[in-house]
Parts: C-alpha cells; sequence; structure tokens
C-alpha cells in the first residue's frame, strides 16, 4: 500500500500518540493528587457494573442543592462551575454555582443534573466511580449501605481538586478506608 | 487435483503447450497457498481476540494488592508489546497476512485495555462514550498503516457501539461524529472493494457497514418518531440500489449485505406499517410544517431519499424501465402513501397492495429465473403478509383457514412446477 519509508515514521508517530494519550492521563491525574486541595463529600452509593473497567461503587454527592434564582437559565449537562467550601464538620459544601470559570480557587468543574420547580439545582458528581477489587466490590457495596442507614456513621468521599479537575483518593467510613473494612469482614467470616 | 496427474499426458498428446501446462501448475499451487493461508489468519485472529479480551478482564479484576505504580506499569505492558509485535512486523513481515492481522489486532485490544486501566487506576469517571472515542481515534491509523481488515472490521464494530452508547441513551450529546468516523474508514473499504473484491474480510465489511448505519441512523430519532420510518425506507433502498449496482451484482449473493439487509429491511418495514395502528396514530397527531422543517429526522430522511433517487437514476440508465426490481421505486412510493396517510385512511391498503404486488412479482421473477430462492421468497413474502392479515382482519375462522390452505397449496404447487420444468 505505502512506501515503507513513509509507512514506519508514520507507525511510530502514531505508537507515540497511543502512548501519549493514557500517560497524559496519568499526568494530570498525579498532578492533581499532589498539588490539589483535598475535600471531604458526603456521598451516596448507587449500582456497580462496568464492561470494560470491573467492578466499582458508584458514588452521588448528599445534601448539596444549590439554589438558583430561575430555573430556566440551566440546561441539563450543561457545564458548570460550582464555588466550594467547608462546614463546620470539616465537610465540603457547595456555596454557588456559576457558568464562568471563577477567579478563586475552590471551586469544581461539573455539569447541571437537574433543576427542580422550587428552583434548587442538583449537580452531577464528577468523581463517581471507585473501583474495587472484584471479589470485594459486592461487601463494600453492602458496608456502604449500612453505613448509609446507620446514621451514627459517615461515609465520605476524599478528593483532591486543582483547577476544577477532581481525583478521587479514596472512599472513607468513620475515618477508614473502606477496602480495609471490607477486607476485615471478609476475614471474619 | 486430478487435472494436474492429467497434465503430461496432455502435453504429450498436444493438446496444451509446456507453457500452458506450467501456468496451470502455478495457479493451482496458489490456490492451495491461499486456503491454508485463510486458516492461518482465522485461527490468528481469533487466538488474538481471545488473548486481547483475555487481559482486558484479568485487568478489570482490579488488583488491590498491587500499588499505584504498578498497575500503572501493568497498563502499558500490553501496549507496548503490541506496538514492538506490530512494527516488527511492518520491517520483517509486511506481505504475511496472517502476522499483520493478528498483530494489529492485538494492539487494537491493547490500547483499549491500556486506557481502561488507567481510568480504573485513578477511578476516572464512567463515560463510555469518550472512552471508546479516544480508543477507536487512537486505533483508526492501525487500519491504513498495517493494512489491517481485521482491524477495520473491529473500528467500525467500535464506533457502532460508540453512536448506540451516544446517541441513543445518553441526552443527544454528538451523535454526528459517528458520521465523521465513518466516513475516515470508507477509503479503505474502497481499497477493499477495488483490490480484494472476492477475500472474506470484504465480504464482512459489505455485512457490517451497512448494518452499523442502520444502527447509526436510529440515534438521529428526536422526537417525531413517524419521520423515521421514512428515513428507513430510504436507507433500505438505498441498500437495495447499492447491492444492485453492477459491482455487487457481480457477487455472490453471501457477499452482498446490501441487497439482503435492503430487500428484508423494506418488506419488513412494509409488513409491520400494513397494521392499521400506524396510521390511526400518524392521522391522529397533527404535525406542524415548522415543526417538521427542522427536525434531524426530517434532514435524514432528505439526505437518504436524495441519495436513492440518485442511485435508483443511475439503475435505470442501463435498464428498461420493465426490468426494473419491485422493492427498488418503494422508497418513493412510500412516501407518497405516507403523505396521503396523514389525511386518508386508503394508506394501509395501499401498503398490504404493495407487499402483495412486490410478493407476486419476485414469484414471477422466481419462475421466469427458473431460480427456486427467488420464488419462495415470494411465496414467503405473501404468507407474511397473509399471516399478518390474520390477527387483525374481522374475517371467520373459515375463510382464513382456507386462505392459509390456499397459500400452502400455492408452495406446493408452484415448487413442484418448477423442479418438474427444471428436470426437463
Amino acid at each position: 500500500m505505502m512506501n515503507k519509508k513513509i509507512l514506519l515514521p508514520l507507525f511510530v508517530l502514531i505508537a507515540m500518540a497511543q502512548l501519549y494519550v493514557p500517560a497524559k492521563m496519568i499526568l494530570d491525574r498525579e498532578d492533581v493528587l499532589a498539588t490539589g486541595i483535598e475535600y471531604k463529600f458526603r456521598t451516596a452509593p448507587v449500582d456497580p457494573y462496568d464492561p470494560f473497567r470491573g467492578k466499582y461503587i458508584t458514588l452521588s454527592f448528599v445534601d448539596n442543592n444549590i439554589n438558583v434564582e430561575n430555573r430556566k437559565d440551566w440546561k441539563s449537562g450543561e457545564p458548570v462551575y460550582v464555588l466550594l467550601e467547608n462546614d463546620k464538620e470539616g465537610y465540603a459544601q457547595f456555596k454557588s454555582v456559576s457558568k464562568i470559570k471563577p477567579n478563586e480557587k475552590d471551586y469544581l468543574k461539573t455539569t447541571v443534573s437537574y433543576v427542580n420547580s422550587k428552583n434548587t439545582m442538583r449537580v452531577d458528581c464528577p468523581f463517581n466511580r471507585f473501583y474495587m477489587e472484584e471479589s470485594k466490590a459486592l461487601e463494600a457495596e453492602k458496608t456502604y449501605r449500612a453505613s448509609r442507614r446507620d446514621t451514627t456513621q459517615i461515609a465520605y468521599a476524599v478528593v483532591s481538586i486543582k483547577n476544577g479537575e477532581a481525583v478521587l483518593k479514596d472512599v472513607m467510613i468513620n475515618g477508614r478506608p473502606i477496602r480495609e473494612i471490607v477486607k476485615e469482614k471478609q476475614q471474619s467470616e | 487435483m486430478s487435472i494436474l496427474k492429467d497434465l503430461p499426458e496432455l502435453i504429450k498428446a498436444e493438446v496444451i503447450s509446456q507453457e500452458t501446462a506450467d501456468k496451470i501448475q502455478h495457479y493451482y499451487e496458489d490456490q492451495k497457498g491461499n486456503s491454508s493461508n485463510k486458516l492461518f489468519i482465522a485461527f490468528g485472529v481469533l487466538g488474538t481476540i481471545l488473548v486481547g479480551l483475555g487481559i482486558i478482564l484479568i485487568m478489570a479484576h482490579n488488583w488491590d494488592e498491587l500499588s499505584r505504580t504498578t498497575k500503572t506499569i501493568f497498563s502499558f505492558v500490553p501496549l507496548i508489546i503490541g506496538q514492538i509485535l506490530c512494527g516488527y512486523v511492518l520491517l520483517q513481515k509486511q506481505n504475511n497476512i496472517a502476522w499483520r492481522e493478528s498483530t494489529s489486532a492485538f494492539l487494537f485490544f491493547a490500547v483499549g485495555a491500556s486506557i481502561a486501566l488507567i481510568g480504573q487506576v485513578y477511578n476516572i469517571p464512567g463515560n463510555v462514550s469518550s472512552f471508546l472515542l479516544t480508543w477507536m481515534l487512537l486505533c483508526l491509523p492501525l487500519i491504513y498503516l498495517m493494512n489491517s481488515s481485521f482491524t477495520s472490521l473491529l473500528y467500525i464494530a467500535g464506533i457502532t457501539y460508540y453512536i448506540v452508547v451516544t446517541g441513543y441513551f445518553y441526552p443527544m450529546s454528538e451523535p454526528y461524529f459517528y458520521w465523521i468516523l465513518l466516513l475516515l474508514v470508507l477509503p479503505y473499504y474502497y481499497h477493499l472493494l477495488t483490490k480484494k473484491p472476492n477475500s472474506n474480510f470484504t465480504s464482512f465489511h459489505n455485512w457490517l457497514i451497512p448494518l452499523s448505519v442502520l444502527i447509526a441512523l436510529g440515534a438521529i430519532n428526536n422526537n417525531i418518531d413517524e419521520l423515521m420510518f421514512i428515513a428507513y425506507c430510504s436507507l433500505f433502498g438505498v441498500l437495495y440500489l447499492i447491492g444492485h449496482t453492477k459491482y455487487f451484482n457481480e457477487q455472490k449473493l453471501r457477499s452482498n449485505g446490501y441487497l439482503v439487509m435492503g430487500s428484508l429491511g423494506t418488506v419488513g418495514l412494509l409488513l409491520s406499517l400494513s397494521f392499521d395502528w400506524f396510521w390511526e396514530d400518524l392521522r391522529r397527531q397533527k404535525l406542524t410544517f415548522d415543526e417538521v422543517l427542522i427536525s434531524p429526522e426530517f434532514i435524514g430522511a432528505m439526505v437518504l431519499t436524495l441519495l436513492a433517487l440518485v442511485l435508483l437514476g443511475v439503475h435505470l440508465k442501463n435498464k428498461r424501465v420493465k426490468a426494473l426490481k419491485p422493492i427498488a421505486p418503494v422508497f418513493i412510493l412510500f412516501i407518497i402513501t405516507f403523505i396521503i396517510g396523514n389525511y386518508s385512511s386508503i394508506a394501509v391498503v395501499l401498503i398490504n397492495l404493495f407487499v402483495f404486488i412486490i410478493g407476486v412479482m419476485t414469484i414471477r421473477e422466481g419462475a421466469n429465473k427458473d431460480h427456486l430462492g427467488i420464488l419462495n421468497y415470494g411465496l414467503l413474502i405473501i404468507t407474511a403478509l397473509v399471516a399478518c392479515r390474520f390477527f387483525d382482519t374481522e374475517l371467520s375462522f373459515v375463510i382464513r383457514g382456507i386462505l392459509f390452505v390456499l397459500v400452502g397449496i400455492g408452495f406446493f404447487a408452484t415448487n413442484y412446477w418448477m423442479l418438474k420444468t427444471k428436470k426437463q
């Protein structure tokens, strides 16, 4: 089809691109983890499955409603910037929402989920997946659900945020990583 | 090969020259080589698929005991192995199809596995459509560089999955991107059609490409569902007419996905609309002209209809109107019926009539050509029509029963008659 002299350099170029894309994904996340600000978000789980990437638990925000003036200004799926602040207990809360990139440091880039008739906005959780080892995912899901029912236990996600980009570090229940709790449970059974 | 044994004798008797004998010998040796090569390709590719999918599954286990760094390094291993293999093939074994196809397929899966694993390590949110898009774009050049038909098939399957994920489930993000992705692989398809018309890979493309387009068309559906029937009818017309172009007419039926899908699709669509419910709905729903004009369904239907008209023009140029296949002009008749159907209940009668005519003309064509397959296809169309009417007419059981018996006898009689004339 093509001359070898052209073919080989082209192939090397494509190979570089194939290496660059995953490498870039890694470096971007590592940067956020290393230099981003850490937040704790109270979250809730949904059902897990992904054909390519295996088992995970799905997270969504709890009680993080944002009041807006007019619901007609916002569309579902529209990208937005959410300004963050910490509450008394140290959990992240949404202060306000904006369509323009804010000047402050404490913000998160995400999309609008919906705005209800009372002008309360819910936003999508951009760190909605926490991958678990196959054998532990189901147990993790159960543990997580139980913790949500039991009001004395608090489940939250530890997230690093830099320039609006979030990377999920860990999911904790009462200050302990969910992986450890599941491992302990599986060993005691 | 018995003819090879006879060659010396034929030369002796001066039936053929030594040169011709050599040529014959060469021809059969080439053929032999091809068939064993085909087996190599099939097993090579099959093996690669299994290994590739296996690697993805092993990685999907998400090994907790491994550190983040280890997992990250592991995600690059298959990718680099794949690249080294492909590089080696390009340098040393460029003409070996089995090597080319299987290494490219391996690299294809390795790229996907690598992106997926990194997504897992860093808990990157689940957006299958952007994952597929990145994967497919990174592998598209492999089709051309490695001259790999199998990668092309995988790519087409991948972008079809992409359009299903983006167009059918998510709020309409960018389903139009699919058409660009498809366009990007067409030059390779053209290369296959011109250079390797008899290859199995080309045959697979002849099925997969129309199938992919059929699936993708559904993604443009926004809210005027009824117009989608026009779009689909015209698409089936396009496929049917492509299947009847000179190039595809010379192909075997099993390599001509266009013809089969176009024909079955048209008949199936007409049959499903031969019930009254669709037309009742259509009359009840008053579509405004402005609303229709700007809808993606309308634009899609327009483009496809125009394309079908062009193809019909080409089709008619080479043939007399009398030789026109009954399914070819259905898309035009359907649009007219659709417009009538907005105002009058006669549309459903027309549709039934079309199916009946197609059935009868197909039977006639089968009889004229002495072709049992075509003849029985025609009979099947009539049977399907009768079966459909069985469900919704108010005819008494006796009459319906008699109709069925008559069609059944028709089957026997025509087949018997044809077999008899064939024998004579």
